[in-house]
Protein backbone atom coordinates (compact mmCIF):
# COMPACT_ATOMS: atom_id res chain seq x y z
CA UNK A 1 0.00 0.00 0.00
CA UNK A 2 1.39 3.36 -1.04
CA UNK A 3 0.59 5.13 2.19
CA UNK A 4 2.55 2.55 4.21
CA UNK A 5 5.57 2.94 1.94
CA UNK A 6 5.28 6.68 2.43
CA UNK A 7 5.12 6.27 6.24
CA UNK A 8 8.27 4.16 6.08
CA UNK A 9 10.03 6.68 3.81
CA UNK A 10 9.15 9.72 5.92
CA UNK A 11 10.21 7.88 9.06
CA UNK A 12 13.57 7.25 7.43
CA UNK A 13 13.83 10.99 6.66
CA UNK A 14 13.06 11.66 10.33
CA UNK A 15 9.99 13.75 9.54
CA UNK A 16 7.83 13.18 12.61
CA UNK A 17 5.10 15.59 11.51
CA UNK A 18 4.60 13.79 8.19
CA UNK A 19 4.63 10.37 9.88
CA UNK A 20 2.00 11.64 12.32
CA UNK A 21 -0.22 12.86 9.48
CA UNK A 22 0.22 9.78 7.32
CA UNK A 23 -0.43 7.40 10.22
CA UNK A 24 -3.60 9.34 10.99
CA UNK A 25 -4.68 9.00 7.34
CA UNK A 26 -3.89 5.28 7.32
CA UNK A 27 -6.05 4.79 10.43
CA UNK A 28 -8.87 6.80 8.80
CA UNK A 29 -8.56 4.57 5.75
CA UNK A 30 -9.29 1.65 8.12
CA UNK A 31 -6.00 -0.08 7.44
CA UNK A 32 -5.33 -2.73 10.10
CA UNK A 33 -3.21 -1.08 12.86
CA UNK A 34 -0.98 -4.16 12.99
CA UNK A 35 -0.19 -3.69 9.31
CA UNK A 36 0.41 0.06 9.72
CA UNK A 37 2.83 -0.82 12.53
CA UNK A 38 4.63 -3.64 10.73
CA UNK A 39 4.72 -2.37 7.14
CA UNK A 40 4.93 1.34 7.89
CA UNK A 41 6.72 2.11 11.12
CA UNK A 42 8.77 -1.01 11.85
CA UNK A 43 9.65 -1.36 8.20
CA UNK A 44 11.13 2.14 8.27
CA UNK A 45 13.02 1.45 11.50
CA UNK A 46 14.48 -1.77 10.18
CA UNK A 47 15.94 0.13 7.21
CA UNK A 48 17.34 2.68 9.65
CA UNK A 49 18.83 -0.09 11.82
CA UNK A 50 20.49 -1.69 8.82
CA UNK A 51 21.93 1.63 7.63
CA UNK A 52 23.18 2.38 11.15
CA UNK A 53 24.84 -1.03 11.40
CA UNK A 54 26.52 -0.43 8.06
CA UNK A 55 27.69 3.05 9.16
CA UNK A 56 25.72 4.67 6.33
CA UNK A 57 23.92 6.85 8.82
CA UNK A 58 24.75 7.93 12.35
CA UNK A 59 23.20 8.46 15.75
CA UNK A 60 21.31 11.74 15.06
CA UNK A 61 19.49 10.21 12.07
CA UNK A 62 18.53 7.15 14.11
CA UNK A 63 17.12 9.34 16.85
CA UNK A 64 15.22 11.55 14.41
CA UNK A 65 13.71 8.40 12.92
CA UNK A 66 12.84 7.17 16.41
CA UNK A 67 10.97 10.40 17.14
CA UNK A 68 9.03 9.88 13.92
CA UNK A 69 8.32 6.27 14.89
CA UNK A 70 6.91 7.37 18.25
CA UNK A 71 4.75 9.98 16.49
CA UNK A 72 3.09 7.14 14.62
CA UNK A 73 3.16 4.62 17.46
CA UNK A 74 1.40 6.92 19.90
CA UNK A 75 -1.60 7.02 17.57
CA UNK A 76 -1.69 3.25 17.11
CA UNK A 77 -1.36 2.32 20.79
CA UNK A 78 -4.99 3.08 21.76
CA UNK A 79 -6.16 0.88 18.90
CA UNK A 80 -4.39 -2.12 20.38
CA UNK A 81 -6.12 -2.04 23.74
CA UNK A 82 -8.41 -4.90 22.94
CA UNK A 83 -5.78 -7.03 21.24
CA UNK A 84 -2.14 -7.78 21.92
CA UNK A 85 0.36 -5.45 20.27
CA UNK A 86 2.44 -7.76 18.12
CA UNK A 87 5.97 -7.96 19.50
CA UNK A 88 9.10 -10.05 19.24
CA UNK A 89 9.06 -10.44 23.02
CA UNK A 90 9.14 -8.48 26.27
CA UNK A 91 12.35 -6.98 27.57
CA UNK A 92 12.90 -5.20 30.88
CA UNK A 93 15.65 -2.58 30.80
CA UNK A 94 17.14 -0.19 33.30
CA UNK A 95 20.22 1.46 34.74
CA UNK A 96 21.40 -0.40 37.84
CA UNK A 97 21.09 0.73 41.45
CA UNK A 98 23.27 3.69 42.39
CA UNK A 99 23.67 4.85 38.79
CA UNK A 100 21.78 7.69 37.14
CA UNK A 101 23.30 7.61 33.67
CA UNK A 102 20.52 6.75 31.26
CA UNK A 103 21.34 8.10 27.81
CA UNK A 104 22.77 4.81 26.59
CA UNK A 105 19.94 2.85 28.15
CA UNK A 106 17.42 5.17 26.48
CA UNK A 107 19.07 4.58 23.11
CA UNK A 108 18.91 0.83 23.66
CA UNK A 109 15.20 1.11 24.51
CA UNK A 110 14.56 3.07 21.33
CA UNK A 111 16.44 0.58 19.14
CA UNK A 112 14.73 -2.42 20.75
CA UNK A 113 11.30 -0.85 20.34
CA UNK A 114 12.15 0.00 16.74
CA UNK A 115 13.04 -3.62 16.17
CA UNK A 116 9.62 -4.73 17.39
CA UNK A 117 10.28 -5.65 21.04
CA UNK A 118 7.95 -4.67 23.86
CA UNK A 119 10.23 -2.66 26.16
CA UNK A 120 9.52 -2.05 29.84
CA UNK A 121 11.89 0.70 30.88
CA UNK A 122 12.38 0.84 34.64
CA UNK A 123 14.47 4.00 34.41
CA UNK A 124 17.55 4.55 36.52
CA UNK A 125 18.79 3.53 39.95
CA UNK A 126 16.90 0.23 39.67
CA UNK A 127 17.34 -2.33 42.44
CA UNK A 128 18.18 -5.93 41.53
CA UNK A 129 14.90 -7.07 43.09
CA UNK A 130 12.92 -4.67 40.91
CA UNK A 131 14.54 -6.00 37.73
CA UNK A 132 13.67 -9.58 38.62
CA UNK A 133 10.19 -8.89 40.04
CA UNK A 134 9.20 -6.89 36.98
CA UNK A 135 10.52 -9.50 34.56
CA UNK A 136 8.54 -12.21 36.36
CA UNK A 137 5.36 -10.14 36.65
CA UNK A 138 5.49 -9.07 32.99
CA UNK A 139 6.57 -12.47 31.73
CA UNK A 140 9.62 -10.89 30.13
CA UNK A 141 12.27 -13.14 28.65
CA UNK A 142 15.19 -10.74 28.88
CA UNK A 143 16.64 -8.24 31.32
CA UNK A 144 18.93 -5.58 29.88
CA UNK A 145 21.12 -3.68 32.34
CA UNK A 146 23.28 -0.59 31.93
CA UNK A 147 26.00 0.75 34.24
CA UNK A 148 28.51 3.51 33.70
CA UNK A 149 30.49 3.31 36.94
CA UNK A 150 32.85 0.64 38.22
CA UNK A 151 31.12 1.05 41.58
CA UNK A 152 27.69 0.14 40.21
CA UNK A 153 28.69 -2.70 37.87
CA UNK A 154 28.52 -5.28 40.68
CA UNK A 155 24.74 -4.78 40.79
CA UNK A 156 24.60 -6.65 37.51
CA UNK A 157 26.03 -9.76 39.17
CA UNK A 158 23.44 -9.41 41.93
CA UNK A 159 20.66 -9.58 39.34
CA UNK A 160 22.22 -12.62 37.66
CA UNK A 161 22.63 -14.33 41.04
CA UNK A 162 19.03 -13.53 42.03
CA UNK A 163 17.77 -15.16 38.87
CA UNK A 164 19.88 -18.28 39.58
CA UNK A 165 18.76 -18.45 43.21
CA UNK A 166 15.14 -18.42 42.08
CA UNK A 167 15.71 -20.92 39.24
CA UNK A 168 14.78 -18.27 36.71
CA UNK A 169 18.04 -18.08 34.77
CA UNK A 170 16.86 -20.46 32.04
CA UNK A 171 13.60 -18.60 31.60
CA UNK A 172 14.94 -15.02 31.83
CA UNK A 173 18.18 -14.11 30.07
CA UNK A 174 20.44 -11.15 30.81
CA UNK A 175 22.35 -8.76 28.59
CA UNK A 176 24.64 -6.06 29.97
CA UNK A 177 26.35 -2.95 28.62
CA UNK A 178 27.90 0.39 29.50
CA UNK A 179 31.28 2.11 29.29
CA UNK A 180 33.19 0.04 31.90
CA UNK A 181 31.54 -3.24 30.85
CA UNK A 182 33.43 -5.84 28.82
CA UNK A 183 32.65 -9.23 27.33
CA UNK A 184 35.03 -10.74 29.89
CA UNK A 185 33.07 -9.14 32.72
CA UNK A 186 29.82 -10.47 31.32
CA UNK A 187 31.30 -13.97 31.24
CA UNK A 188 32.70 -13.62 34.77
CA UNK A 189 29.34 -12.75 36.28
CA UNK A 190 27.36 -15.23 34.24
CA UNK A 191 25.40 -12.75 32.11
CA UNK A 192 24.09 -14.30 28.91
CA UNK A 193 25.36 -11.57 26.61
CA UNK A 194 27.35 -8.34 26.39
CA UNK A 195 26.24 -5.54 24.09
CA UNK A 196 28.95 -3.07 23.10
CA UNK A 197 26.40 -0.51 21.91
CA UNK A 198 22.71 0.05 21.25
CA UNK A 199 22.84 -1.54 17.79
CA UNK A 200 24.49 -4.66 19.20
CA UNK A 201 21.82 -4.88 21.91
CA UNK A 202 19.18 -5.52 19.26
CA UNK A 203 21.27 -8.33 17.77
CA UNK A 204 21.79 -9.83 21.25
CA UNK A 205 18.09 -9.64 22.05
CA UNK A 206 17.14 -11.35 18.80
CA UNK A 207 19.72 -14.10 19.34
CA UNK A 208 18.78 -14.74 22.95
CA UNK A 209 15.04 -14.71 22.41
CA UNK A 210 15.16 -16.82 19.29
CA UNK A 211 17.14 -19.44 21.12
CA UNK B 1 41.90 28.29 50.36
CA UNK B 2 38.94 27.65 48.05
CA UNK B 3 38.70 30.03 45.10
CA UNK B 4 35.77 30.55 42.77
CA UNK B 5 36.69 30.74 39.09
CA UNK B 6 34.29 32.44 36.69
CA UNK B 7 33.43 30.38 33.62
CA UNK B 8 31.83 32.31 30.78
CA UNK B 9 29.42 30.16 28.80
CA UNK B 10 30.48 31.61 25.44
CA UNK B 11 34.05 30.50 26.09
CA UNK B 12 33.12 26.84 26.59
CA UNK B 13 30.93 26.34 23.52
CA UNK B 14 32.33 23.27 21.77
CA UNK B 15 33.40 23.19 18.14
CA UNK B 16 30.91 21.73 15.68
CA UNK B 17 33.44 19.16 14.52
CA UNK B 18 33.84 17.96 18.11
CA UNK B 19 30.06 17.71 18.52
CA UNK B 20 29.64 15.68 15.34
CA UNK B 21 32.55 13.41 16.26
CA UNK B 22 31.03 12.75 19.67
CA UNK B 23 27.74 11.90 17.95
CA UNK B 24 29.56 9.21 16.01
CA UNK B 25 29.81 11.11 12.71
CA UNK B 26 33.27 10.53 11.25
CA UNK B 27 35.52 13.49 10.50
CA UNK B 28 35.08 14.84 6.99
CA UNK B 29 31.48 13.56 6.61
CA UNK B 30 28.93 15.77 4.89
CA UNK B 31 26.56 17.01 7.59
CA UNK B 32 22.92 16.94 6.51
CA UNK B 33 20.78 20.06 6.96
CA UNK B 34 18.52 18.48 9.56
CA UNK B 35 21.57 17.58 11.69
CA UNK B 36 23.08 21.09 11.27
CA UNK B 37 19.76 22.46 12.46
CA UNK B 38 19.82 20.14 15.49
CA UNK B 39 23.32 21.28 16.36
CA UNK B 40 22.39 24.96 16.10
CA UNK B 41 19.34 24.43 18.26
CA UNK B 42 21.29 22.50 20.89
CA UNK B 43 23.97 25.21 21.07
CA UNK B 44 21.29 27.85 21.54
CA UNK B 45 19.62 25.80 24.28
CA UNK B 46 22.95 25.28 26.02
CA UNK B 47 23.74 28.99 25.98
CA UNK B 48 20.34 29.76 27.50
CA UNK B 49 20.23 27.01 30.12
CA UNK B 50 23.76 26.25 31.25
CA UNK B 51 24.96 27.74 34.53
CA UNK B 52 28.64 26.85 34.68
CA UNK B 53 30.46 27.30 37.96
CA UNK B 54 33.83 26.23 39.29
CA UNK B 55 35.95 26.12 42.45
CA UNK B 56 39.62 25.32 42.94
CA UNK B 57 41.88 24.82 45.93
CA UNK B 58 45.62 24.20 46.09
CA UNK B 59 46.65 21.22 48.21
CA UNK B 60 49.95 20.01 49.61
CA UNK B 61 51.59 16.79 48.43
CA UNK B 62 50.84 15.27 51.85
CA UNK B 63 47.16 16.02 51.55
CA UNK B 64 47.03 14.84 47.97
CA UNK B 65 48.69 11.55 48.99
CA UNK B 66 45.54 10.84 51.03
CA UNK B 67 43.18 11.99 48.29
CA UNK B 68 44.96 9.91 45.66
CA UNK B 69 44.92 6.76 47.78
CA UNK B 70 41.20 7.30 48.46
CA UNK B 71 39.63 4.07 49.73
CA UNK B 72 42.66 2.06 48.64
CA UNK B 73 41.28 0.60 45.41
CA UNK B 74 43.58 2.14 42.81
CA UNK B 75 45.36 0.01 40.25
CA UNK B 76 48.88 -0.92 41.40
CA UNK B 77 50.37 1.18 38.64
CA UNK B 78 48.64 4.32 37.47
CA UNK B 79 50.06 7.28 35.52
CA UNK B 80 49.06 9.85 38.16
CA UNK B 81 50.93 7.88 40.85
CA UNK B 82 54.18 8.66 38.99
CA UNK B 83 53.19 12.15 37.89
CA UNK B 84 51.96 14.00 40.93
CA UNK B 85 55.06 13.56 43.14
CA UNK B 86 56.98 15.51 40.47
CA UNK B 87 54.54 18.42 40.47
CA UNK B 88 55.36 21.96 41.54
CA UNK B 89 51.74 22.62 42.45
CA UNK B 90 48.61 20.50 42.90
CA UNK B 91 45.20 22.13 42.64
CA UNK B 92 41.90 20.36 43.26
CA UNK B 93 39.03 21.47 41.05
CA UNK B 94 35.29 20.99 40.60
CA UNK B 95 33.29 22.32 37.68
CA UNK B 96 29.63 21.89 36.80
CA UNK B 97 27.35 22.94 33.97
CA UNK B 98 24.47 23.16 36.47
CA UNK B 99 21.35 21.16 37.22
CA UNK B 100 19.18 22.93 34.65
CA UNK B 101 20.85 21.49 31.58
CA UNK B 102 20.69 17.90 32.90
CA UNK B 103 17.03 18.34 33.75
CA UNK B 104 16.35 19.70 30.27
CA UNK B 105 17.95 16.66 28.62
CA UNK B 106 15.64 14.40 30.64
CA UNK B 107 12.62 16.50 29.64
CA UNK B 108 13.55 16.31 25.97
CA UNK B 109 13.81 12.52 26.16
CA UNK B 110 10.48 12.34 27.98
CA UNK B 111 8.90 14.30 25.11
CA UNK B 112 10.43 11.81 22.61
CA UNK B 113 12.74 14.56 21.32
CA UNK B 114 15.61 12.08 21.45
CA UNK B 115 17.85 13.62 18.80
CA UNK B 116 17.77 17.07 20.38
CA UNK B 117 18.15 15.62 23.88
CA UNK B 118 21.17 13.60 22.81
CA UNK B 119 22.70 16.61 21.04
CA UNK B 120 22.24 18.91 24.06
CA UNK B 121 23.75 16.19 26.24
CA UNK B 122 26.77 16.02 23.93
CA UNK B 123 27.19 19.80 23.93
CA UNK B 124 27.02 19.89 27.74
CA UNK B 125 29.58 17.07 28.10
CA UNK B 126 32.00 18.75 25.71
CA UNK B 127 31.49 22.11 27.38
CA UNK B 128 32.32 20.56 30.76
CA UNK B 129 35.54 19.17 29.26
CA UNK B 130 36.32 22.53 27.69
CA UNK B 131 35.84 24.19 31.08
CA UNK B 132 38.56 21.94 32.45
CA UNK B 133 40.88 22.96 29.58
CA UNK B 134 40.24 26.62 30.47
CA UNK B 135 41.12 25.80 34.06
CA UNK B 136 44.36 24.17 32.94
CA UNK B 137 45.28 27.40 31.12
CA UNK B 138 44.18 29.51 34.10
CA UNK B 139 46.38 27.56 36.52
CA UNK B 140 49.31 27.53 34.10
CA UNK B 141 49.12 31.32 33.73
CA UNK B 142 48.69 31.76 37.47
CA UNK B 143 51.90 29.87 38.31
CA UNK B 144 53.92 31.08 35.35
CA UNK B 145 53.21 34.56 36.74
CA UNK B 146 55.13 37.44 35.15
CA UNK B 147 57.57 35.31 33.18
CA UNK B 148 57.56 35.96 29.43
CA UNK B 149 57.16 32.31 28.54
CA UNK B 150 56.01 29.26 30.46
CA UNK B 151 59.37 27.54 29.77
CA UNK B 152 57.63 24.24 29.11
CA UNK B 153 55.65 24.31 32.36
CA UNK B 154 51.95 23.53 32.30
CA UNK B 155 48.95 22.27 34.26
CA UNK B 156 47.02 19.19 33.16
CA UNK B 157 43.96 17.63 34.76
CA UNK B 158 43.37 14.12 36.08
CA UNK B 159 40.08 12.79 37.41
CA UNK B 160 39.06 9.86 39.60
CA UNK B 161 37.56 7.01 37.63
CA UNK B 162 40.16 7.19 34.87
CA UNK B 163 43.58 5.73 34.22
CA UNK B 164 43.78 3.51 37.27
CA UNK B 165 42.72 6.18 39.78
CA UNK B 166 39.69 4.56 41.39
CA UNK B 167 36.47 6.51 41.31
CA UNK B 168 35.94 6.17 45.05
CA UNK B 169 38.78 8.66 45.55
CA UNK B 170 35.97 11.15 44.90
CA UNK B 171 34.97 10.74 48.56
CA UNK B 172 38.27 12.13 49.87
CA UNK B 173 38.35 14.76 47.14
CA UNK B 174 34.87 15.89 48.14
CA UNK B 175 35.79 16.07 51.80
CA UNK B 176 38.76 18.34 50.96
CA UNK B 177 37.19 20.56 48.32
CA UNK B 178 33.49 20.61 49.32
CA UNK B 179 32.01 20.98 45.80
CA UNK B 180 28.60 20.93 47.47
CA UNK B 181 29.02 24.69 47.69
CA UNK B 182 28.52 24.93 43.91
CA UNK B 183 25.70 22.40 43.93
CA UNK B 184 27.61 19.20 43.18
CA UNK B 185 26.70 16.20 45.31
CA UNK B 186 28.17 12.71 45.46
CA UNK B 187 26.09 9.59 46.09
CA UNK B 188 27.21 6.31 47.66
CA UNK B 189 28.27 4.96 44.26
CA UNK B 190 30.46 8.04 43.74
CA UNK B 191 28.12 9.35 41.11
CA UNK B 192 28.09 13.14 40.89
CA UNK B 193 24.96 15.16 40.31
CA UNK B 194 24.43 17.25 38.28
CA UNK B 195 25.74 14.70 35.78
CA UNK B 196 27.62 17.30 33.75
CA UNK B 197 30.19 17.87 36.47
CA UNK B 198 33.90 17.15 36.53
CA UNK B 199 36.24 17.00 39.51
CA UNK B 200 39.88 16.15 39.82
CA UNK B 201 43.34 17.57 40.27
CA UNK B 202 45.32 19.99 38.14
CA UNK B 203 48.97 19.00 38.19
CA UNK B 204 51.35 21.87 37.44
CA UNK B 205 54.95 21.17 36.52
CA UNK B 206 57.35 20.67 33.62
CA UNK B 207 55.37 19.20 30.75
CA UNK B 208 57.71 16.19 30.61
CA UNK B 209 56.22 14.86 33.85
CA UNK B 210 52.90 14.30 32.08
CA UNK B 211 54.30 12.03 29.40
CA UNK B 212 53.45 8.33 29.72
CA UNK B 213 52.85 5.30 27.51
CA UNK B 214 49.27 4.09 27.26
CA UNK B 215 50.34 0.54 27.99
CA UNK B 216 48.85 -0.02 31.41
CA UNK B 217 46.63 -3.05 31.96
CA UNK B 218 43.49 -0.90 32.06
CA UNK B 219 44.35 0.85 28.76
CA UNK B 220 43.28 -2.23 26.80
CA UNK B 221 39.59 -1.79 27.66
CA UNK B 222 39.57 2.00 27.71
CA UNK B 223 37.04 3.55 25.31
CA UNK B 224 38.02 7.16 26.00
CA UNK B 225 41.68 7.07 24.92
CA UNK B 226 41.78 10.83 25.47
CA UNK B 227 45.31 10.54 26.89
CA UNK B 228 46.61 9.63 23.43
CA UNK B 229 45.09 12.75 21.84
CA UNK B 230 46.33 14.90 24.71
CA UNK B 231 49.88 13.56 24.49
CA UNK B 232 49.82 14.07 20.73
CA UNK B 233 48.72 17.68 21.21
CA UNK B 234 51.30 18.48 23.89
CA UNK B 235 54.35 16.58 22.81
CA UNK B 236 54.11 16.31 19.05
CA UNK B 237 52.63 19.57 17.78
Amino acid sequence: MEILKEISAQLQFGDDEKVFELTKQAIEQKIDPQIILADGLLNGMSVISEQFRNHDIFLPEVLLAAKAMYAGLDQLKPLFIKEEIPTLGKIVIGTVKGDLHDLGKNLVGIMLKGAGFDVIDLGKDVSPEKFVETAVKENAKLIGMSALLTTTMPMMKTVVDLLKQNNLNDKIKTVIGGAPITKKYAEEIGADAYAFDAAKSVECAKNLLNN
Amino acid sequence: MIESVKIITEKIIPLIEDITLQQGIPKGSVIKDNIKSLIEKSLSIFQDEAEPSCIISEVSQNDFDKIFVGEGNNENEAPLKMIYPQADHLVLFAVTMGEGISRLVTELFNKNDFALGSMVDTVASLAADKSVELLENYITEKFVGNKLTNNGFMALSYSPGYCGWNINAQKKLFSFLQPQQIGISLNESCLMTPLKSVTGVLVYGNKSIHQFDSSFSFCFNCRAQSCIERNERIFNH
